[in-house]
């Protein structure tokens, strides 16, 4: 293989036949093998590490996610089957039944390979439809394709519903590539989060899609709300009525969007990216602590609403706060960049999310938007954060 | 003088587009744009009034004396509106209401002022009156786009005739609820200014400020 | 061509300044005056003929040959005081402004919040109700005016009973500011369908319709009392449940329906004098 490629490699050069698809060459050749030159410039990270190994230190950060998706998603529709008595229909209960796992919600490779037939197709779909629009561009501005994308593939899969249609998937990864990446000048100078944007195109303008009752547990004609969106309606009582305890929802035994139900595993993953300083603790800490001030100040107001008295606790382990927390707030492309302003920009998520949360009677989950309000918000902050440094270093040589 | 003539009312509709160069216009552009129909009416009305106001600012231009010139100015066009307004409402009542104050808000709308303080005050009635169509069909192109997509594919229809059949109505379309709300308007729009500044790079405007090269930041950092 | 700012004269005289903007506003003011009021009766006979129209298509009057106005005039429409139920004599209905109303002392009373489960905060004293009778004098059909909050917005409607006063033959909502394509999806012409034939009271007379999550099939046991939900707009959803319980029960239309269900068992189902 190394061999092939170094063989073809002249044709790629700048004097060779195909001189024009040198990105896909080198995107093929890199994400193989490790670059002979990395990242010299540093566009996104103001660091010493490596684009590339940046980059997979998310992915590896998201493994226990990934897997924790695969099980749930295939065990809360093996328990839907089980209770509801329907008959599973499709090439996906074709395919387990012929290799003879079956439906049981207690049977754990059952249920990881049922998830995994949930999982695979969209997250092959994002990688396929938006690895195109990477290349088209990579081609037409003839820089590299940007590894960046495998994280932003990988974070967009798993913020979606089991359910979603695929083709839905494929419009909003190239929503998100194009108009939240590619239009600002590709990696490293979105000042959104591309998984995001991508998202925030599907919740508007596919509604039904992905959110509602119907959607979180992949058997068709099934519905099960969400415990966030039973919470909006009906606060811890409703949550209670359904059997879902704090536990349940700290390990991820709760029906949601694929990667987000186990705050334990997102745990897990902020621990490997903070001990590998891939991800900035200060922000991490700064979106738990906005939540925390701003759930202990509704829980004193007088309740007008079901969501007002719901415990911090709770806030935590409910719908994505905590996979928004640890793998969309912390992306260093377009977070903020200096530590003040990490700071800022994280209680500002956290505050946000609560309050959307809360007192926003459309939207049930709140941190997709305040994670997005906030990208914006980041240069702002960053130039605020300089500007006071500035001024306090002039004063001291006065 | 024929050449110009036609230059001035051909200039503003891609050389010199009162949206997508110029980006004055948005508010209405965004508000209105959820059908056709509406994107229509609100086309032929701000040409009517952009037309009418450069016509009438143009002809007394010598006797409006420069400290009230824009209130002058404002005077005639927001007469303009409220006629315009007035005649809608009883010609066009149904699309009169689901315009709602966007008429009214003509009168705030920049092309307008900008057209007359820019050009009208300065030129004859004439070419003056070419001024305020070509600039009013510059901001139709743009309004009729963008209305097309956003009912095309936010509803299905067009005209309020079914095109893509729903799937909530039976048919195999699935619409797309953001084409439904103002910010995908400032999509499509940004959308074609691209394509636009593609086909002409003379329009792009030029960078605010360049990121100095890699090396010397390193170099300052030391 | 192009003049240069120079050949304006800029040193005019006050006198002459004021005397421009005189004229123009003269010259301005006359034309709009004119335009308002030559255009004003076309104006209120277009208002007139859109809450016409929304009432005698629920109705199903919408004759092909007969004018909207013609088919309105069919109409009996009387203004009733909701606390006692009793119609009044000395009201025109056909000025009644549902949102003035709603802003005077005289025509509306406050509510409090324990009391508004539609989120409508003043309840107006009077509402126009609409009957069509059949041919033989009974009563073909009633419609009332509901509203309430939804999730963005008042949803303003109709509903239309038939004569049984129990069975729905329509509803409409005229105006509201609902998302579009969930809460908005209350204009849909399929779902509206979809309340024909439902009913509204219980064997009791209590309001007893309700939207739902999901289709409802005919199977469904109580399924004539209910009605599929807007899929993705809960709040909506929930927002028509609570005016349709408001407005016909005893805290709305109440009364005034227990009232018509009298005269109608007492005369036999013949006409209301009223």
């Amino acid at each position: 293989m190394r061999r092939l490629l170094d063989k073809i490699k002249p044709h790629f050069d700048k004097e060779g036949r195909l001189a024009n698809y040198h990105a896909l060459y080198e995107m093929v050749d890199t994400f193989l093998y490790t670059p002979a030159d990395t990242t010299r410039s540093a566009p996104h990270v103001r660091d010493a590490i490596d684009l590339k190994r940046l980059m997979g230190y998310v992915v590896v950060a998201l493994i226990p996610c990934i897997l924790w998706s695969w099980y749930n998603t295939g065990y809360q529709a093996n328990l839907a089957l089980q209770a509801s008595g329907i008959t599973p229909q499709g090439w996906r209960s074709d395919l387990l039944l012929w290799l003879g796992f079956g439906f049981d919600p207690d049977n754990i490779p059952a249920c990881s390979l049922h998830g995994l037939l949930y999982f695979l197709p969209i997250y092959l779909t994002t990688l396929a439809v938006g690895g195109c629009w990477e290349v088209l561009f990579a081609l037409v501005r003839k820089h590299e394709v940007n590894e960046g994308f495998l994280v932003t593939s990988m974070l967009f899969a798993l913020t979606l519903p089991p359910d979603m249609p695929l083709w839905m998937v494929a419009l909003g990864i190239s929503f998100g590539v194009v108009i939240g990446k590619e239009i600002f000048g590709g990696t490293g100078k979105n000042f959104l989060n591309p998984a995001l944007v991508g998202r925030a195109f599907l919740y508007f303008a596919y509604p039904v899609e992905i959110s509602g009752d119907s959607v979180w547990v992949a058997v068709d004609g099934y519905s099960r709300a969400t415990p966030l969106g039973l919470g909006a309606l009906g606060g811890l009582d409703a949550i209670g009525a359904d059997d879902y305890t704090w536990w349940h929802a700290f390990i991820g035994l709760i029906p949601g969007s694929l990667g987000e139900t186990s705050t334990l595993a997102c745990l897990l993953g902020a621990v490997f990216l903070i001990y590998t300083k891939v991800a900035s603790w200060r922000i991490i800490l700064g979106v738990f602590l906005g939540m925390l001030l701003t759930v202990q100040l509704f829980n004193m107001l007088p309740d007008s609403n079901p969501m007002m008295a719901m415990p911090w606790h709770w806030h935590l382990v409910l719908g994505g706060f905590a996979f928004g927390m640890v793998f969309m707030a912390t992306d260093p492309v377009s977070a903020a960049m200096t530590n003040a302003g990490r700071w800022v920009f994280g209680l500002l998520i956290g505050f946000m999310t609560v309050l959307i949360r809360v007192m926003n009677p459309a939207f049930p989950e709140g941190i997709m938007l305040a994670i997005l309000f906030a990208n914006i918000f980041a240069p702002l902050i960053d130039y605020v954060v300089i500007q006071l440094n500035i001024r306090r270093r002039l004063q001291r040589h006065d | 003088m024929k050449r110009v003539n036609s230059k001035i009312l051909l200039a503003p509709i891609v050389d010199n587009n009162p949206i997508i160069l110029q980006v004055l216009g948005i508010c209405s552009a965004l508000a209105v744009t959820t059908k056709l129909s509406t994107a229509l009416t609100m086309c032929i009305a701000l040409t009517l009034v952009l037309a009418c106001s450069n016509t009438l600012i143009s002809l007394i231009r010598h006797h409006i004396p420069t400290h009230i010139r824009i209130i002058v100015q404002m005077t005639i066009i927001s007469s303009l509106v409220i006629v315009v307004d007035q005649l809608l409402r009883a010609f066009a009542y149904e699309i009169s209401r689901e315009l709602s104050v966007f008429v009214g808000l003509i009168i705030t709308n920049c092309i307008v002022m900008g057209r007359a303080e820019a050009f009208a005050m300065k030129n004859p009635p004439w070419p003056s009156f070419l001024d305020g169509l070509g600039n009013g069909a510059g901001f139709s192109v743009i309004l009729i786009i963008v209305g097309t997509i956003r009912e095309l594919l936010g509803s299905g229809t067009l005209l309020g005739h079914v095109i893509l059949p729903l799937t909530r109505n039976g048919g195999w379309y699935e619409p797309n609820g953001l084409m439904l709300l103002p910010p995908s308007a400032f999509f499509l729009i940004g959308l074609i200014i691209w394509v636009v500044r593609s086909w002409k790079p003379a329009q792009v405007e030029a960078p605010e400020f360049r990121i100095q090269p890699a090396h010397n930041l390193t170099e300052v950092g030391r | 061509m192009i003049e240069s700012p120079q050949t304006m004269n800029h040193s005019v005289s006050n006198r002459k300044i004021l005397g421009i903007a005189l004229a123009v506003c003269l010259v301005c003011s006359l034309i709009v005056a004119t335009a308002a009021v030559t255009l004003k009766p076309l104006q209120t006979a277009n208002q007139l003929a859109a809450r016409q129209r929304v009432l005698v298509e629920l109705a199903g009057l919408n004759l092909p040959d007969s004018s909207i106005e013609a088919a309105y005039r069919q109409f009996d429409v009387y203004m009733v005081e909701l606390d006692s139920g009793e119609t009044r004599q000395g009201l025109s209905a056909e000025n009644f402004d549902l949102k003035q109303a709603l802003r005077k002392e005289e025509w509306s009373s406050p509510l409090a919040r324990t009391d508004d489960p539609a989120n409508i905060r003043r309840k107006p004293k009077y509402l126009p109700v609409y009957q069509l009778r059949n041919r033989d004098g009974s009563l073909g059909t009633l419609i009332l005016p509901v509203f309430g909050y939804g999730l963005w917005s008042t949803l303003y409607g109709f509903i239309a009973l038939d004569g049984d006063l129990r069975t729905v033959k329509g509803i409409r909502f005229y105006e509201h500011g609902e998302t579009p394509g969930l809460g908005g999806e209350v204009d849909n012409l399929g779902w509206l369908a979809r309340w024909r034939g439902k009913v509204v009271f219980d064997d009791n007379w209590q309001p007893r319709i309700e939207l739902v999550k999901g289709n409802v099939s005919d199977d469904m046991p109580d399924h004539q009392y209910k009605v599929d939900g807007l899929s993705g707009a809960t709040m909506t959803t929930r927002g028509i449940n609570d005016l349709l319980k408001y407005w016909l029960g005893d805290t709305g239309f109440g009364p005034y329906l227990l009232r018509l269900r009298q005269q109608h068992s007492n005369k036999g189902g013949n006409n209301e004098t009223s």
